[in-house]
């Protein structure tokens, strides 16, 4: 149930990449990739830091736990970021010197 | 072959068909009869088993053996005296057994789910005594002496089992056993047993198994976990645990009594056994031998009478020896040899007989066990259903009434929206209710509830094709082409569309079939079969129809085909506006993510375990009254209470009589009725019926954990095969660019409906687990037809940016999206409403995963689509050569298009209709070639373009424009409307079309 409020979690907050310039690194499916990895890496870190080795089960999960996707998601999607917009001045400094 | 000859023959193949399954379903009265309906439980009332198979040899079940268990199955039901038994394989190891108008399955669990494994020992031979040596004939306190067997003898699980483990291995005789070596004919357990026991307690918790994974397999399938503290044990191979009685609500504490496992004949050696009623012994079960059966039979009661005679003392009371009948692990009868009668042993040329506490009831099911063969597997129940007449006929009508109102909501609907097409559409429909309902019976499909939603639903898919079709056709109309060419040309269009859409449910609706459990494999049934019949009578029906109407009056006139005079055009800016429909996805995505942390899900017992009554009460009840009635009783299950029960009313009859309303009640599993005993579940309906009576037979359903996990386990592997087998045909169809958009809408689609059912609070069984399967499938219908088209754009718009392409796509797809939604919303809306309980859990779904589905294919699939495509350089250099044009920014809709558009459009007004130019091959449409060279023509004289505002200042790394500007880019069909003047411009040249088109000579 936790993976799944995860993943949830993942997906809502990877909608309001629209916002942003489109420079992730393999565009909205990146992002897209990103975010929903991120979520479930810190949920499942997050989870293991406090409840142990398992992945919260229907009984479990609360609202805070899904809360633990957060973190990721915004990290994922961040890095994912940070590598696209390095990569378009890697392209444009490369077009400059042609 | 000509259309006509085509549309002919089309026509000939639907009358027949119309005809032979009006024989199959009608029938005619004193000549043919008409076939037979085959209802579910669910709808005609009985009990429903499932059992998981395991071997004991701790093998996995094999194929073979899984069918060798049914044959045997089947054959001790059809002993049971009903009809309609239906047993089969579901998954790898389950068997499922389908017992109509038996309303006992306790009962129908001894007859068809009991191993059937019978053995016969030397009791006094076989008996371990304390010492973990046999007791031989002179130690009565160990087997009973006079009393063998009997319970008053026995000890508790635990310390038998602490003799037992103490026992040394011994091997079971081979063939050619070599003289002198120790062994048994192990027949029970040839490997040995594995326990689990808590010391503290001294109770044995799980246990016999033949393996540690089995015993691991049990603990889990009971749900349950291992105290700190509990110890394996493991038997050896030549020692048993046997019990002195079998039912728990007669068992006492101590029974169990260790044998020695050298059993001297099987259930394989009697022949014909029969219940025979004797005036001394009572009900007997009297049966022959088989091969040398007789005489091992004779022999050991010959040594029986031997040694009782020898241990006998002169004067004494004579030490009768016994022969202990066992029957899965459990002592059925131990009868005495009489030395005195016998001597010489029992002579076996008439047989011989079981005698015990038999009533005659348990004597019929003991002789039918032993008649049909021991079970090659042990079967567990992990589920049970008792589902009662009078309900089962309620769902029916329900189902009924649901599938008529869905049938008259989309007949409705689509006469009032397409006119003249629209009774075409009806009469399809109604072609396919009826093709549909032979096959049902000539195939024969097992009609259940999920079956009904199925049928129902695909109403809806078989509207949809005619509505794609139909809206491509008023297309064409409306471009300018006559009635007979818009038919013509709107079918071989549309028909790409209807193939992919239909594919996809259909792979959806097989994958469904193949991975899934009981009743979702019902529904997918009647799923993919209704996507087939649709496919031809939507399709290849109406264009029959419609070729051969087109040629009428009928449909002379545009009007008829529902063009009507003022174009919808929709001209809103889809993609500039996506990030608003993100917006809200996300938020509602969000506000799924916090309600499942904050509410959880509620899962029904198909997935949690535990036993689901349905009750109809004759006097008025509240819930509370319901529950606090059920928690007075007290009632334990695997030995921890019940607590109080989760109780709903489904229905009320008459709200103001308030009589006969439903109930539906769910708690920790309850035990069925036992040997005469009403068990737990007896118990509740007692309780219930004496304080408000109970109109008919409730509905009961028990489900174990493990049943649970092989549903949820199901449709995990069929949810993740589905999307892997759809993004593939994607990719293959269109682009695998465009399965990834998909495939995220899709997920969209499924996790708005899981936060949705957490927001709402519904339960989830497998019906939601099987609609929300069909949502994989049926959602992306929706996002098929839009991506459709975007693909027929990209080829027509060569200079138009990604975005531009899809608002085009979007605008001019739009009605067909929203009418294709309703059209399958009508029948949902009818489920809903008119549905039973099962029936409205698949229809919540199914609105929920349908309504997501058409907003993900407009609003999130299209602009993830549009903004991955303009990644790429061609999309690019595009679009900076439009924004450069167009002040730095990208118009919604390609102008060039537009302004075609506009001329074509003043030019259609300014002459009229039906004076327009027409393809070479009237029923062919046009080529891409013939489509350019068309709009060049219009285009003759440049369009008078505004002056486009200077471009601002290049960035340094300015994209390569593209080399020349084809003034075709971004025309509509519509485009391709010839003025009239033209046209006769053209005609009145010396060369024809053809000649001007064709190559040179």
């Amino acid at each position: 149930m936790g993976l799944l409020a995860w993943v949830i979690m993942g997906l809502a907050l990877w909608h309001y990449t629209i916002f942003l310039p489109d420079r992730f690194w393999g565009g909205i499916v990146g992002a897209f990739l990103a975010s929903i990895a991120g979520a479930i890496a810190t949920g499942i870190l997050i989870s293991v830091a406090v409840h142990g080795i398992a992945i919260p089960g229907r009984h479990a999960t609360h609202v805070a736990t899904v809360l633990y996707a957060i973190p990721g998601a915004l990290v994922g999607m961040a890095l994912i970021y940070a590598i696209g917009a390095a990569r378009e001045r890697a392209g444009a400094q490369l077009a400059d010197g042609f | 072959m000509s259309d006509r000859a085509r549309n002919a023959f089309v026509l000939a193949l639907v009358t027949a068909l119309v005809l032979v399954s009006l024989l199959v379903t009608v029938g005619i009265p004193g000549v043919v009869k008409a076939q037979k309906t085959h209802l579910g439980l669910d709808l005609q009332g009985g009990t429903e088993l499932v059992f998981q198979a395991r071997t004991t040899s701790g093998l996995p079940v094999n194929g073979t053996t899984l069918t060798d268990t049914i044959n045997i199955m089947r054959s001790r039901s059809d002993q049971l005296g009903v009809g309609g038994v239906d047993i089969r394989p579901s998954g790898g190891n389950q068997i499922t057994v389908s017992l109509p108008n038996v309303k006992n399955p306790a009962q129908a669990e001894r007859v068809v789910g009991v191993t059937g494994q019978l053995y016969f020992y030397d009791w006094e031979n076989s008996v371990i005594g304390t010492n973990g040596q046999v007791a031989g004939p002179n130690d009565p306190n160990v087997t009973g002496g006079l009393n063998a067997g009997t319970p008053a003898f026995g000890i508790s699980e635990y310390e038998a089992l602490a003799r037992a483990a103490k026992r040394p291995a011994v091997p079971a005789c081979a063939k050619h056993q070599r003289a002198g070596t120790t062994c048994y004919a192990i027949e029970s357990a040839p490997s040995g047993s594995y326990y689990y026991v808590n010391d503290k307690t001294k109770t044995v918790l799980f246990g016999p198994e033949p393996t540690t994974a089995f015993l691991a397999a049990d603990i889990k399938q009971k749900n349950a976990r291992l105290p700190a503290g509990a110890r394996l044990v493991y038997v050896k191979p030549g020692t048993v645990l046997v019990q002195a009685t079998s039912a728990p609500e007669v068992a006492v504490p101590n029974d169990f009594f260790v044998l020695k496992d050298d059993v001297k004949l099987t259930g394989k050696d009697i022949s014909n056994p029969q219940v025979t009623t004797d005036p001394t012994q009572g009900v007997a079960v009297s049966f022959g031998f088989k091969g040398n059966g007789a005489s091992v039979f004779q022999a050991v009661t010959a040594t029986l009478a031997k040694r009782g005679q020898n241990s006998s003392l002169p004067g004494a009371q004579a030490n009768l020896q016994h022969f202990a009948v066992t029957l899965d692990g459990a002592l059925v009868t131990v009868p005495s040899i009489d030395f005195n009668q016998f001597p010489f042993g029992i002579p076996s040329g008439n047989g011989s007989e079981i005698t015990g506490s038999f009533t005659y009831a348990s004597a019929t099911t003991l002789a039918n066990v032993l008649a049909s063969g021991a079970l090659p597997v042990k079967l567990d129940e992990i589920s049970s259903q008792l589902v009662s007449a009078t309900l089962g006929r309620q769902a029916l009508n329900q189902g009924l009434v649901a599938g008529l109102a869905g049938l008259g909501l989309v007949a409705l609907f689509l006469l009032v929206f397409y006119r003249v097409l629209g009774v075409i559409a009806v009469s399809a429909l109604a072609i396919y209710a009826l093709y549909f309902y032979a096959l049902i019976k000539l195939i024969p499909v097992t009609l259940t509830l999920p079956g009904i939603a199925g049928l129902i639903l695909t109403i809806g898919v078989a509207a949809d094709a005619n509505v794609v079709i139909f809206e491509r056709v008023k297309e064409e109309s409306r471009a300018g082409r006559s009635p007979l060419n818009a038919i013509t040309a709107g079918y071989r269009r549309g028909l790409g569309a209807i193939i992919d859409a239909n594919v996809v449910t259909f792979m959806a609706a097989f994958i469904l079939f193949i991975l899934s459990q009981s009743d979702v494999q019902g529904f997918a049934l009647t799923l993919g079969m209704g996507v087939l019949v649709s496919l031809f009578t939507a399709v290849a029906a109406t264009r029959a129809i419609l070729g051969t109407m087109g040629r009428t009056r009928a449909i002379s006139r545009p009007s008829a085909l529902g063009v009507t005079k003022g174009r919808r055009q929709w001209t809103f800016d889809f993609m500039g506006n996506s990030r608003w429909f993100f917006s809200l996805s996300g938020t509602i995505l969000l506000i799924g993510a916090l309600a499942i942390g904050a509410r959880g899900i509620n899962f029904g017992i198909d997935f949690v375990s535990g036993t689901q009554i349905q009750v109809q009460l004759v006097r008025p009840a509240t819930p509370s009254q319901v529950q606090s009635t059920i928690a007075a009783l007290h009632l334990k299950s695997q030995g921890q209470s019940i607590g109080q029960p989760v109780v709903q009313q489904i229905s009320s009859a008459s709200k103001s009589k308030r009589i006969n309303d439903t109930f539906q009640i769910s708690t920790k599993t309850l035990n069925a009725q036992q040997l005469g005993a009403p068990g737990q579940l007896g118990t509740v309906e007692g309780a219930l019926n004496q304080r408000f009576g109970l109109n008919g037979t409730p509905n009961s359903t028990s489900v174990g954990p493990s049943f649970g996990k092989t549903v949820a386990n199901s449709a995990a592997v069929a949810i993740i095969a589905s999307l892997l087998a759809i993004a593939a045909y994607i990719a293959l169809r269109f682009q695998w660019k465009y399965a990834v958009p998909v495939m995220i809408a899709l997920m969209h689609d499924l996790l708005i409906t899981a936060g949705v059912y957490a927001l709402t609070g519904r339960q989830v069984t497998a019906s939601t687990v099987a609609a929300l399967l069909t949502i994989l499938g049926y959602s992306l219908y929706d996002t098929i037809i839009v991506f459709d088209r975007v693909r027929e754009n990209v080829q027509k718009m060569q200079n138009a940016a990604f975005s531009q392409i899809v608002n085009r796509s979007m605008s001019e797809v739009l009605t067909r999206s929203l009418a294709t939604s309703l059209c399958t919303l009508l029948p949902i809306l009818a489920l809903l409403i008119f549905g039973g309980a099962t029936l409205k859990d698949f229809a919540f779904a199914l609105l929920v995963g349908v309504a997501s589905g058409a907003y993900s294919s407009i609003f999130i699939a299209s602009p993830v689509l549009t903004h991955w495509k303009e990644r790429e350089p061609v999309y690019r250099r595009r679009r900076a050569r439009i924004a450069g044009e167009h002040g730095g920014l990208v118009p919604a809709y390609a102008t060039s298009g537009a302004a075609a558009r506009e001329t074509a459009a003043v030019e259609t007004r300014r002459r009229g209709r039906g004076r327009l130019s027409e393809p070479v091959r009237p029923d062919g449409g046009i080529s891409t070639g013939e489509f350019r060279e068309l709009v060049r023509d219009l285009h003759a004289e440049p369009l008078q373009r505004t002056p486009q505002p200077k471009p601002p200042p290049q960035p340094k790394a300015q994209p390569r424009p593209e080399p020349t500007r084809d003034p075709t880019a971004d025309a509509l069909p519509e485009d391709v409307v010839m003025p009239a003047e033209e046209a006769s411009r053209r005609r009145g040249a010396s060369k024809s079309r053809n000649r001007r088109r064709g190559r040179p000579r």
